[in-house]
């Protein structure tokens, strides 16, 4: 064997940019699309992107990997895990799935944006490896749940939901459309890769990971880790992008992008995961809980990446600490409130067992929390299930797109965050919320939420039966009770 | 109150396919209908209506001269998806690592010429800026295209280039050893921007990936430059190397072409596909029309220039040609 070693030759493969002659320099690379922000060509060519591969390495290592994820998947199709699933576990991947293959997908053009528009040679290669990567993620994503659309309709939005106006889906493509679809490349390589995937994507694919491995789900748990294994791959390109931002004065801008990209992934993950984590998912399968994962995964994890990089904690890091306590708690109160307008069905996850785990996990719950719950507890347990279901619409975010929540209960501290621009006002959920808006109101401005749509006469009819015509969901489709309320049978026997 | 309608039934596929008789494949399971951003004509994107990105994709995407209602419809002929395309790369690659491997051991490099080096790297160790302005190129297409089954033969292309790419530098690198005063490694950038054998390409390819409008940026590109590229820098080149005994750049040249023919046959497809549309043909033709002066002088600066070769200039030409007579364009 006299085969070169990949440091022998990599090099070349990076040895790529020239000066235009035909095209000006701006031309090829035009500021918007590049976001090269005065820094020249020179200096992006000293990208060094941490993790290297080859051509021939990516195929040959991405072709085990799906033959890995692929044959978990065909082995275990006969246990009918699904069947004896619990439902909340069922609704969990809906969830999963409808919110993440087509962004996933939709991240292949985001790298695409850097392969074509970085002035870093290094960033153009990891990139198309990006690029087939995220065409991975969408497409694995959607053929692994294709297979359960003949259980009932809620499975096809894993296709649909990202198609469709239901506010949820709204959230979701505001998030990416502003991290990685309408950036130019660095501020992709930043937001998206750096700020979004390197911290969260932990989070959603081997803290859910280890959920399902827990819950006995393997297909799930060994194709999500397998995703993972890309994502740390391509994630690692913000950081040579934030390197070279920093060491030519442009920090305060890959600050802000960094800032941005977090609280806004925070935001999203509070209303996706959050309940996935501490309230969909049985008891007996929760490794941690979503706040430990959090810790773990973000806290601890990004927040030394930051420092390492020479970046600062994002100014609002006390707010975002405190938020871990509380966010969430009140996004899946929501969630299972306005059960109809989402594609699953919302587990409670607030058994008196649950409840228990819940305040040892987050002392205070039952006074805060657990106080709406008993009086959606009381209405099931006195025959009266109208009265736990929506008549109104909740105050929407103009930023993260979800509803404003506060703690609710003793430690009452609700709040709408609100500012007046160019004569229109805007409701936020957080003084980070605000904040995003006010350093870029061009990006937001002209953006409405679902609340402003139905304001605007865009819902009709105006109310539960259009909003939910307007966000695509027919009966079959529409959120209930992931267990038809049976839970409420231990509240039943409590009070006998 | 009126009566709640009936539940949906389940269906034994996405509801968008449903309305197909035929069972779907796992290519259109995991392929169709993929972008969002094409849902709303007038905001692509879930942000201010106004906004940079917004305007790029209403203007070169949503308002491009090439139309067709329902690109959506759009499938490859290969019907590739990531799952195979790693299976057939990967099995592509164990072959051109075993040539490499076989002709490094059989000291294929100490027996070449010392005149075939200088026309190495004249015009051979160069092309790895052709090749990455190709990677570059289809990345555009990809991210411009307004079906995700048009995105994803882009990116599957993206991939080769970066393939074709790949092996320029492994064997520069191996070049460079057998030949370390020939300047392999070093002189490329220096010739790619200055050597008249290169400049017809380069401007070719710099034009290339400024056309903005989707469709012009995929006939400039598939139609057009890549064409030319492989004809000259896959084809002749090849021709060229066999006539001097570099039997191993022939054998490579030959195997990146399987990835060219790949590309045009989707390529092919989607002209097909859009000359069921009244005024597509004049639009495509008038993108070739704009790039094919460049990519004859491109050919003919470069081909010309091949020791061994009597036509090679009017063979690259006519290899163009006939994958454009196969387009129907006339």
């Amino acid at each position: 064997m006299t085969l070169l070693k990949r440091e022998d030759w990599y090099d070349l493969t990076r040895a790529t940019n020239w000066t235009p002659k035909y095209v000006s320099e701006d031309e090829l690379f035009p500021e918007e699309m590049s976001g090269a922000r005065g820094i020249p060509m020179e200096k992006w060519e000293t990208y060094d992107e941490p993790y290297k591969v080859t051509y021939p390495e990516y195929v040959s290592t991405q072709r085990e990997k799906d033959a890995g994820a692929y044959s978990v998947k065909a082995a275990l199709e006969r246990s009918r895990f699904l069947d004896n699933a619990d439902p909340g576990w069922i609704s969990t991947m809906q969830a999963h799935y409808g919110a993440i293959a087509l962004a996933e997908y939709a991240a292949s053009t985001a790298e695409a944006r850097m392969c074509r528009f970085s002035k870093a040679p290094g960033n153009r290669n990891m990139a198309t490896f990006g690029m087939l990567d995220e065409v991975r993620h969408g497409q694995a994503q959607l053929y692994f749940p294709h297979s359960y659309t003949r259980r009932n309709r809620q499975w096809d939005w894993a296709h649909k939901a990202l198609h469709t106006n239901e506010w949820g889906a709204i959230a979701a493509r505001h998030f990416f459309d502003d991290m990685m679809m309408t950036r130019d490349a660095i501020g992709v390589s930043i937001m998206l890769t750096f700020a979004f995937e390197t911290g969260f994507t932990n989070m959603q694919f081997l803290g859910l990971a280890a959920d399902a491995a827990e819950v006995g789900d393997h297909t799930f748990a060994s194709l999500i880790s397998s995703i993972q294994t890309d994502e740390s791959r391509h994630a690692q390109q913000g950081g040579p992008a934030l390197k070279i931002l920093i060491e030519n004065g442009k920090k305060k801008d890959a600050q802000q992008m960094v800032d941005v990209a977090f609280w806004r992934a925070w935001k999203l993950f509070s209303v996706l995961t959050g309940p996935i984590m501490d309230y969909y998912t049985p008891l007996e399968g929760r490794k941690l809980s979503f706040k430990e994962f959090m810790l773990e995964w973000i806290v601890a994890q990004f927040e030394r990446q930051i420092l390492d990089l020479g970046l600062d904690r994002p100014w609002y890091w006390d707010e975002f600490m405190r938020a871990l306590d509380e966010t969430h708690h009140g996004m899946h109160l929501g969630v299972w409130y306005w059960r109809p307008t989402v594609w699953w069905n919302p587990s409670a996850g607030v058994t008196p067992e649950e409840r228990d785990w819940l305040e040892e996990k987050y002392p205070g719950w039952n006074d805060t929390w657990g106080q709406c719950w008993d009086v959606i507890i009381d209405n099931l347990k006195n025959g009266k299930p109208e009265l736990t279901g929506p008549e109104t619409l909740p105050v929407v975010c103009n930023m993260s797109n979800i509803p404003i929540v506060g703690t609710p209960g003793n430690g009452w501290n609700v709040k709408d965050y609100q500012l007046e621009h160019e004569g229109r006002l805007y409701h936020f959920g957080s003084e980070p919320d605000r904040w995003c808006f006010q350093v870029d109101p061009e990006r937001y401005k002209g953006h409405l939420n679902f609340i402003d749509r139905f304001l605007a006469g865009h819902v009709q009819p105006p109310d539960l039966m259009g909003g939910l015509k307007y966000m695509g969901l027919a009966p079959g489709e529409m959120g209930d009770d992931a267990h038809n309320y049976e839970w409420m049978s231990k509240y039943a026997k409590a009070a006998s | 109150m009126t009566e709640a309608p009936e539940p949906l039934k389940p269906l034994k596929t996405w509801s968008h396919l449903a309305a197909n008789r035929r069972r779907p494949s796992e290519y259109e399971i995991v392929s169709t209908n993929l972008h969002y951003s094409t849902d709303n004509p007038d905001a692509p994107w879930e942000l201010d209506p106004n906004l940079h990105m917004q305007k790029w994709y209403r203007k070169y995407r949503n308002e491009s001269t090439l139309k067709h209602e329902d690109w959506n419809a759009f499938r490859d002929p290969h019907a590739q998806v990531y799952r195979t395309y790693n299976l057939l790369q990967d099995g592509q690659e164990q072959h051109v690592k075993s040539l490499l491997d076989q002709f490094s051991d059989r000291g294929h490099d100490q027996l070449l010429d010392a005149g075939w080096f200088d026309v190495l790297l004249k015009l051979y160790t160069p092309s790895r800026y052709a090749f990455h302005a190709l990677q570059m190129g289809s990345a555009y297409v990809a991210q411009m295209a307004p079906s995700s089954t048009i995105t994803n033969c882009a990116t599957f292309q993206t991939g080769d280039c970066l393939r074709w790419l790949s092996h320029t530098a492994y064997r520069t690198r191996e070049l460079s050893m057998a030949s370390p005063a020939t300047g392999f490694g070093e002189k490329e950038r220096q010739i790619w921007e200055n050597d008249p054998v290169w400049q017809g390409f380069r401007e070719l390819l710099e034009k290339t990936l400024v056309a903005w409008d989707w469709g012009e940026a995929f006939a400039a590109l598939n139609l057009v430059a890549k064409p030319a590229v492989e004809e000259a820098l896959l084809e002749q080149l090849g021709k060229s190397a066999r006539a001097n005994d570099d039997t191993l750049l022939g054998l490579i040249t030959q195997a990146q072409m399987q990835d060219a023919k790949r590309h045009r046959d989707w390529a092919a497809a989607l002209v097909k596909m859009a000359l069921t549309v009244d005024g597509n043909k004049a639009v495509l033709k008038g993108h070739i029309d704009k790039y094919m002066p460049l990519a004859q002088k491109a050919v003919e600066a470069y081909a010309s220039a091949l020791p061994g070769l009597d036509n090679a200039a009017e063979e690259a030409l006519a290899g163009v040609r006939t994958f454009h007579n196969a387009l129907d364009l006339a």
